[in-house]
């Protein structure tokens, strides 16, 4: 966490933005990390029900109750084609009005990424829910940018 | 949006109000050919708020036009509707159409920020050699009367006080009939404005309205004078005046020396008219038991009408919103409240039952109030379709009258705000297609030349159906089969019923007409109507008769907000089905069920054949019994069709709040397949409400 308020209070004269790492595992020993724009982000959870709703593509669990408000969860594991792990977090998105739980296997941290560092990719059998990609910066970690306009978007 | 100025946000409210108002006035009065002097009266002080609210919001363009149709009602007003001779009137109609048009299209660009028309010299025009006809018509006669009721007003105002010509900015105000305490309503505006006014610089009278009770009988008789030495701080104590309590009119004068008022010419009148009209208007209201019987009423109805405005307010939509949400909050923490597993095995609670019992009552009373103020009536969506029938007859040269029926129906807000342009567009296509081009083409049928388009509202409780039926050429089965066939819709080969092919109408892409006209048939077709109205949870159905006309039916729930259901299980999820749609529940053992050919179950019941869905495989749902004898069957009617469900168990009926579905998980289409909102249980789950109607149509169109 030091790391980013440092990062803070140097200012934030380039287009440095806030993001929020999580991972999804890619099989038994590495691990996909995938960042997205803290500003979309409303909340982390590890305790919610989700209430099962027919006729969804098996990717959409249903959808869950959050005080009051009633939020569909998509698994991003089952999104992008990766094995589900027994534990999940549920982060809370808030896109362009719409909102969306998306669970993941683990959330890491928050850091600060300079917008003209992230290159856009062209390949990837997942790459249309990736806007783009860059480094950490503190340790050279290969960071995967969500892309929540396709995230958002049914097919 | 939320920024938007408070202010623009009431005049905008405040205008198209009244130029709702104005354009019923205008509407009738073209029927009969003339204005009563109520409706002028009204239309003159429509004109007037136009005019005074858009100079103080710097909207000029609105306020000169406004300025100049007050002046021309001014005339006639005075004179009655005799100075616009007969020959001139539908060119008087259509100009009030226009201007009304030109304030609307003027308020919708304020609305969104776009800047204003500056040129409005074609209805300045049109309004001014109007003027010029009217008043060149009795030019001498409406000098006298101008005069006279000018040195009136003047002698009247003269007699009651006595003016100062040091303190010649004057405000005399008015309180409403009947309020009492005016001498002490006056003390209050008086030390109000000694906040920003020195002493020194204003006059009162009457002087001893602290301690002389009497004056307030003064007061009512000729009203309360301010005099100012400074015209600023008269501005600034308008806005105190206005706001103050009961106040029923005030205006603002200049001191003049009499005799110069008298000298003034009509010609002046037009000029000058924002002074001299409030006195003349003032003076209605003084001598309104010595004036002429017209007046009389004029000024019974004007103060009935401030009455009634202020015991209505107005308030914010997204306000309303918010309660609505609030109070289906309270409705669910309630359940949990009184449900609470925590009380299980405590064995006194007969305090805590009462109260809850109390508690019960008082959150239903809420909802339902709650729920009542976000009813209108349906009249203000219906009224404006007068204006339409109107401008398209006299477009298309179709006599037609439109028949209203059932418009204090009230509904809930949001489907008054979205089922116009629906029924727009359902008027559009009956006088557009509907009706037969010529009179003698109806004579000939053995209808009325006139055309009739009857739009109707009737409300059955749990939903409001609303009818658009005109008596012309009705649909042509064939000419429809054929268009549908050319756009791929339907099969050559294939034989339709009556119905099916009413309903391609209701089919994206679909529009009979060839050409395509100024009113209809812009590429879009019904269909835009049936999404609509689905959007509202409703449906449309057309019904026609070869000759005799077609009929549009639309469907809507009064209100989507709060329902009562019947919760069930189906293995670990819970749904709620609408108790409207429940015809009856039983269980059934495995003999009493029959199979038909493709493997699908029917039951009988009271000598008829029911399908049998079950929940567990239409949904797939992970759990849920499997054995028919373990579960419950539910005999669900919705329209004309009806079936049975099975579930596992029933849970009891509730009141649910109906919440929408995320609009991520509508975009997937589940509302066609019977999923069409959800609502929050005591204990915080979720259950999902099920519509019995478009849950058979997934399972049949399969």
């Amino acid at each position: 966490m030091s790391i980013a308020e440092e990062t803070v209070t140097k200012g934030t004269t380039s287009k440095n933005s806030k993001y929020l790492i999580f991972a999804i595992r890619k099989d038994e020993k590495s691990e996909l990390k995938l960042g997205v724009n803290a500003e979309y982000v409303v909340e982390i959870l590890n305790n919610y029900s989700i209430t099962y709703l027919p006729m969804m593509p098996e990717y959409v669990r249903g959808i869950f109750n959050m005080r009051g408000q009633i939020i569909p969860v998509m698994d991003l594991r089952l999104r992008l084609n990766k094995p589900v792990g027994e534990k999940s977090l549920l982060v809370v998105l808030n896109y362009e009005g719409m909102e969306l739980g998306i669970q993941v296997d683990s959330v890491d941290r928050m850091v600060d990424i300079d917008e003209d560092t992230i290159t856009t990719i062209q390949s990837q059998e997942y790459q249309r829910f990736v806007l783009g990609m860059c480094t950490i910066p503190e340790n050279e970690e290969t960071l995967l940018i969500l892309n929540c306009d396709q995230l958002f978007g049914n097919e | 949006m939320g920024s938007r100025n408070d202010i623009l946000d009431t005049y905008i409210y405040e205008n198209s109000s009244l130029l709702e108002q104005l354009e019923s006035i205008i509407l009738d009065a073209e029927t009969i050919n003339t204005l009563s002097q109520d409706n002028i009266n009204e239309i003159f002080r429509i004109m007037h708020t136009i005019k005074g609210s858009s100079a103080m919001m710097e909207f000029e363009t609105l306020a000169s036009v406004a300025h100049r149709l007050e002046d021309m009602f001014f005339i006639i007003r005075e004179n009655s509707m005799s100075v616009v001779a007969d020959e001139n009137k539908p060119e008087f109609f259509n100009m009030l159409f226009n201007a009304v048009d030109y304030f609307r299209k003027e308020l919708e660009k304020i609305e969104n920020e776009q800047p204003l028309d500056t040129d409005i010299d074609d209805l300045m025009n049109s309004i001014n050699s109007l003027i010029d006809k009217i008043s060149n018509k009795d030019s001498n006669e409406s000098t006298e009367t101008e005069e006279t009721t000018s040195e009136e007003a003047v002698e009247t105002t003269a007699k009651a006080y006595e003016e100062n010509p040091d303190y010649p900015y004057e405000v005399l105000v008015f309180y409403d009939e009947g309020c009492g305490m005016e001498n002490l309503r006056s003390l209050m505006v008086v030390s109000s404005i000694g906040d920003f006014c020195n002493e020194s610089d204003f006059l009162f009278k009457p002087q001893d309205i602290e301690d002389d009770p009497s004056t307030a009988d003064k007061i009512i008789e000729n009203g309360f004078l301010l005099m100012f030495k400074n015209s600023e701080d008269r501005e600034k104590a308008i806005p105190i005046i206005r706001t103050a309590g009961s106040v029923k009119s005030y205006q603002a004068n200049d001191y003049e020396a009499p005799q110069k008022e008298t000298e003034k010419k009509v010609e002046q009148v037009a000029e000058n008219v924002e002074v001299k009209v409030e006195t003349v208007k003032q003076e209605a209201v003084n001598n309104a038991p010595v004036k002429t019987t017209s007046s009389q009423a004029g000024t019974s109805s004007q103060s009935s009408s401030q009455h009634q405005k202020e015991s209505l307010i107005s308030v914010h939509q997204s306000k309303l919103d918010q309660l609505s949400a609030l109070v289906g909050e309270i409705v669910i923490t309630e359940a949990m409240v009184t449900g609470s597993p925590d009380l299980k095995g405590i064995e006194n609670l007969n305090n805590f039952a009462k109260s809850a019992r109390q508690l019960r009552k008082l959150t239903d009373e809420l909802q339902d109030i709650s729920m009542s103020l976000r009813m209108v009536p349906i009249a203000t969506c219906f009224q404006k379709m007068n204006r339409i029938v109107r401008d398209m007859s006299k477009k298309l040269n179709k006599r037609v009258k439109l028949n209203i029926i059932g418009e204090d129906i009230e509904v809930d807000k949001t489907i008054v705000d979205n089922i116009g342009d629906p029924i727009m567009h359902m008027i559009r296509n009956a006088m557009d297609h509907g009706i037969e081009i010529t009179e003698e083409e109806r004579t000939s049928k053995g209808k009325n030349p006139v055309g009739e388009i009857i739009l109707s509202a009737q409300d059955t409780g749990s939903e409001v159906i609303i009818e658009i039926r005109d008596d012309g050429y009705g649909v042509d089965d064939e000419a429809v089969l054929n268009k549908a066939i050319k756009n791929g819709l339907a099969s050559p080969d294939v034989e339709y019923s009556h119905k099916e092919i009413l309903n391609f109408l209701l089919m994206p892409g679909f529009s009979t007409n060839t050409e395509v006209t100024e009113f209809s048939g812009r590429g879009v077709g019904m269909d835009v109507v049936k999404r609509s109205v689905e959007e509202l949870g409703g449906t449309v159905t057309i019904t026609s008769q070869r000759g005799k006309g077609m009929t549009t039916t639309m469907k809507i729930p009064l209100t989507m907000a709060i329902m009562d259901g019947m919760e069930v299980s189906v293995g670990e999820t819970i749904f709620t089905i609408p108790i409207q749609n429940i015809r009856q529940n039983f269980k059934v053992s495995p003999s009493d069920i029959l199979h038909d050919t493709v493997s699908g179950e029917i039951i009988k019941i009271m000598d008829n054949f029911y399908p049998i869905i079950r929940t567990k495989e239409l949904y797939s749902l992970p759990s849920g019994v499997d054995e028919i004898e373990d579960g419950i069957l539910m005999w669900l009617e919705s329209g004309d069709t009806s079936y049975c469900l099975l579930v596992d168990e029933l849970m009891g009926e509730h009141q649910v709040v109906v919440k929408p579905l995320p609009a991520y998980v509508n975009s997937f289409d589940i509302k066609s397949c019977g999923i069409i909102g959800c609502s929050i249980l005591g204990d915080g789950n979720i259950s999902i409400i099920l519509d019995a109607g478009n849950l058979s149509n997934a399972v049949f169109r399969k």
